[in-house]
């Protein structure tokens, strides 16, 4: 029996294993068919091209919405939450979608206080629309954003009795970390984004704290300016003095050193490390500098680095459980059209550990090995096992027919490696592969003759793939 | 046909709620002879805190709680994505469920009568059946949505015909919804994913589609993934024009009547609730509750279904029109877990 073709050697099994590593990355994972197509036009064309989502088709959101009638409301934090994760499952835009989760956690807003549900996926929206562009023009929509005031109380920030919270942490959690600013800095800039507010502002106020539904649903927010309750008088900001509105405040804090320093860091430890680097993250700082705060150009300088090709920095991360569901989803080929179990993915992630749309606190989550506890990787295996366990499922439908076309019977070795590549270009450690192995060889080799009982086997390849998704590098990224 | 009635908003039934009275997420609404109204809730997701608030419930157009029967599950009489609802002459309830794949009948009093249905792509099976309506010859059309076809059963379930494949050509149809039928038999089915009206003969013959191809439609002439039509006595096509979150009155050509957008005022079921919490009640009369929207940085305009998500009175989700007979026109406006009622003047 020979070595299945879909396992290659040298050269071009480097190009697949770093392709893999990026779309882990840059996306939720990918089917190995696509992991072939990106390969054949490089890396430095397939990074341009994840760079520049509005040059891919946009989702088209019609068919879910007409068949789940609760996530065109989006009301419920369930049907929110399914709502974005189709979304991430099928996507044609993955970098978009990775960069609005990177944003979400960062500007962590949550449903929790605000009782409407719509308004953060509002948000996560401008993440999408502005999350490559500058940080500066994005603080500028998150300062607008009803969510983000609501949460953060800047409703409540009056001229004559200001509100400092999101004073306060636009600088020490939005932008430039503890230690960079003072405590008058932080009264300064709370005065200067006085009479940002939301339209209807008293109503509003009353029904998300009553978590009034009355009498029709949620009602979307409107950011609102209202000058007559803005401070307009002389404030003293990072050693600057004007009668700064909100925007000056967000020209200063981006002007200096602390802001890049900070994005760089969390630029990297998102996209390539739970481990932190120093001298990584002054190379992505630096270059937020030289670009002023250019998000894409950071996630490009990032991308090609050695630091994030490094063997170091593959499975570096542990996955976030959005990250697990919608790639165990993409890699299943599951929810490419509407199905109410949906829903049960949004649970799972919720079950795992990650709320999306609804994150403990302003701090966002607890990321790398804190997501993981013995109670979420139980939840983490189970889950990923359901789906892909379904021989019924199209991308598991994909990865028994690329098998069978390429030989008819496999020794567990060879299959072992060809479903580990077809699980997108995995890479296990020798500890792992053995025991996948005597997996398989506890039933003896798979054979996809008819007459060995063709169903049989490909029941063998969701059993094995199974086993796949629970391994620990399957569990990173 | 020329006509110089117009329509009106008259006042809206129903408001949301999980339980009792109220709605969430109706996507139909039929008549009984008597022209009691019965709204389907679809709600969801689907997890179990959250089926009781899939039920039908019982009205009057004139606002008056009747009471509701039925709920989420699998079970008879149970419902997973309720989609379409429609009356025989004997006054019996015949309920489409697109996730089940199944018809259930039930008495004007909530009881089953009769259950039927198989899940599948092959002759006489359903996938996603998302539309109904009765032939004049007293049998049913199901809009079989997910095999993009038309198909006629016997009312206890016996399969008669099935017109119709997938695509885009006359006659062939993509995820239709809605089905009715006008007073010569004819059909109209709104092929949703085609951006258009169908009009069949009885048999399924292709006759017309609106708008028509190769013509320049007027903008309110123009459909956008429409749902949920009928046709009524005056044979005026009343079509809720999903994607564009509007209604479409256009004449038997398809010519426009009028464009309706959505007016709704508070409904009698909010009165007991903001006389209970009067400090809410008069903070929303003072509210602007259709305020200016700024489209965002970047886009030329709001959307449509953002303006809808933001101003309470507008349509958002219309997933089906109905005429009465006796002048009232009900929308089912799905994502405001309301009925907007409007009225015919000077017919």
């Amino acid at each position: 029996m020979t070595q299945s073709s879909v396992v290659r050697h040298d050269q071009a099994e480097a190009e697949l294993s770093l392709m893999a590593h990026l779309m882990r990355r840059a996306g939720f994972g990918v089917s190995f068919e696509e992991l072939e197509k990106y390969t054949a036009q490089g890396y430095e064309a397939t990074v341009e091209q994840l760079l520049h989502p509005e040059e891919a088709p946009p989702w088209d959101d019609a068919l879910i919405r007409r068949y789940h009638v609760d996530q065109n409301s989006l009301m419920l934090i369930e049907s929110s939450q399914s709502y974005w994760l189709y979304r991430m499952i099928n996507s044609k835009r993955p970098l978009e979608e990775k960069v609005a989760l990177f944003w979400h956690g960062l500007f962590a807003t949550a449903y929790g206080k605000l009782n409407h549900a719509k308004a953060v996926v509002n948000q996560t929206e401008t993440f999408r629309c502005h999350g490559l562009g500058t940080f500066r023009n994005l603080l500028s929509e998150l300062s607008r954003d009803p969510a983000m005031i609501f949460w953060l109380d800047n409703k409540d920030n009056h001229k004559d009795a200001p509100n400092e919270n999101y004073g306060r942490e636009l600088l020490e959690l939005f932008s430039m970390g503890i230690g960079t600013y003072s405590e008058a800095d932080v009264k300064a800039a709370a005065r200067a984004f006085t009479g940002w507010t939301i339209a209807n502002q008293d109503y509003m106020s009353v029904r998300a704290s009553r978590d009034s539904i009355w009498p029709h649903g949620r009602l979307d927010w409107q950011f609102q300016y209202r000058p007559d309750d803005h401070d307009d008088t002389e404030k003293t900001f990072l050693n600057q003095t004007g009668r700064f509105n909100g925007e000056d405040v967000l020209d200063i804090i981006c002007g200096h050193p602390a802001s890049s320093w900070f994005l760089a860091g969390k630029l990297y430890a998102f996209f390539v490390s739970d481990r932190p680097d120093e001298t990584a993250t002054q190379v992505i700082a630096e270059d937020l500098r030289r670009t002023g705060g250019d998000v894409r150009s950071a996630l490009r300088t990032i991308f090609t680095s050695d630091f994030f090709k490094a063997e170091e920095a593959r499975y570096a991360k542990v996955k976030s459980p959005a990250e697990v569901v919608a790639g165990v989803a993409r890699m299943a080929g599951a929810f490419g059209a509407p199905h109410w179990s949906i829903v049960n993915l949004a649970l799972d992630a919720n079950f795992m550990g990650q709320e999306i749309l609804n994150p403990p606190t302003v701090e966002g989550w607890h990321t790398g090995t804190e997501w993981v506890d013995t109670g979420t990787l139980m939840e983490r295996v189970n889950s990923a096992a359901l789906l892909v366990g379904d021989p019924k499922q199209p991308g598991v439908q994909g990865i028994i027919r690329r098998l069978r076309e390429d030989q008819t019977s496999y020794a567990p070795e060879a299959l072992v490696d060809s479903c580990l590549t077809l699980s997108g270009v995995l890479e296990v450690s020798e500890a792992t592969r053995r025991e996948l192995t005597a997996f398989v060889a506890s039933q003896g080799t798979v054979s996809f003759e008819p007459l060995a009982g063709g169903g049989c086997a490909e029941q063998r390849v969701a059993d094995l793939l199974q086993l796949i998704v629970s391994t620990r590098e399957f569990q990173m990224a | 046909m020329t006509t110089t009635a117009t329509i009106r908003y008259s006042h809206t039934v129903g408001s949301l709620s999980n339980q009792g009275r109220g709605l969430q997420n109706p996507v139909d609404v039929a008549l009984d002879s008597h022209g009691v109204m019965y709204v389907v809730s679809r709600a969801g997701p689907e997890i179990p805190l959250r089926m009781p608030y899939k039920r039908i419930t019982m009205c009057t157009v004139d606002e008056e709680y009747l009471g509701e029967f039925g709920t989420g599950g699998t079970g008879p009489g149970e419902f997973w994505w309720p989609s379409a609802l429609a009356f025989d002459s004997s006054d019996r309830l015949y309920l489409a469920d697109e996730a089940l794949n199944r018809i259930t009948v039930f008495s004007t009093t909530g009881e089953v009568l009769d259950l039927w249905g198989e899940a599948g792509s092959s002759t006489g099976q359903l996938n996603g059946p998302s539309g109904l309506v009765f032939g004049l010859d007293g049998n049913l059309l199901i809009t079989d949505s997910g095999n993009h076809r038309i198909q006629k059963f016997s009312t206890d379930g016996k399969f008669l015909a099935s017109w119709g494949s997938h695509g885009s050509d006359e006659g062939q149809f993509n995820t239709p919804w809605g089905i009715a039928v006008d007073s010569q038999g004819n059909v109209y089915v709104s092929d949703w994913g085609n951006d258009r009206i169908q009009k069949l003969t009885s048999d399924g013959g292709f006759l017309q589609q609106f708008p028509a191809p190769g013509s320049t439609p007027r903008e309110e002439e123009r459909l956008n993934r429409p749902a949920g039509l009928s046709v009524d006595d005056e044979g005026r096509i009343l079509v809720a024009d999903w994607g564009n979150e509007r209604v479409r009155v256009l004449s038997s050509q398809g010519v426009s009547i009028a464009t309706l957008r959505g007016d709704s005022r508070t409904p009698s079921w909010a009165n007991e609730y903001f006389e209970a919490n009067p400090e809410e009640g008069t903070l929303r009369l003072e509210a602007d509750l259709s305020p200016d929207l700024e489209p965002p940085q970047g886009l030329p305009a709001v959307s449509d279904r953002e303006e809808s998500a933001n101003i309470e009175k507008l349509f958002w989700g219309p997933t089906s029109v109905r005429s009465d007979g006796r002048g009232n026109v009900m929308v089912v406006d799905s994502c405001r877990h309301r009925v907007q009622v409007y009225r015919w003047d000077g017919q």
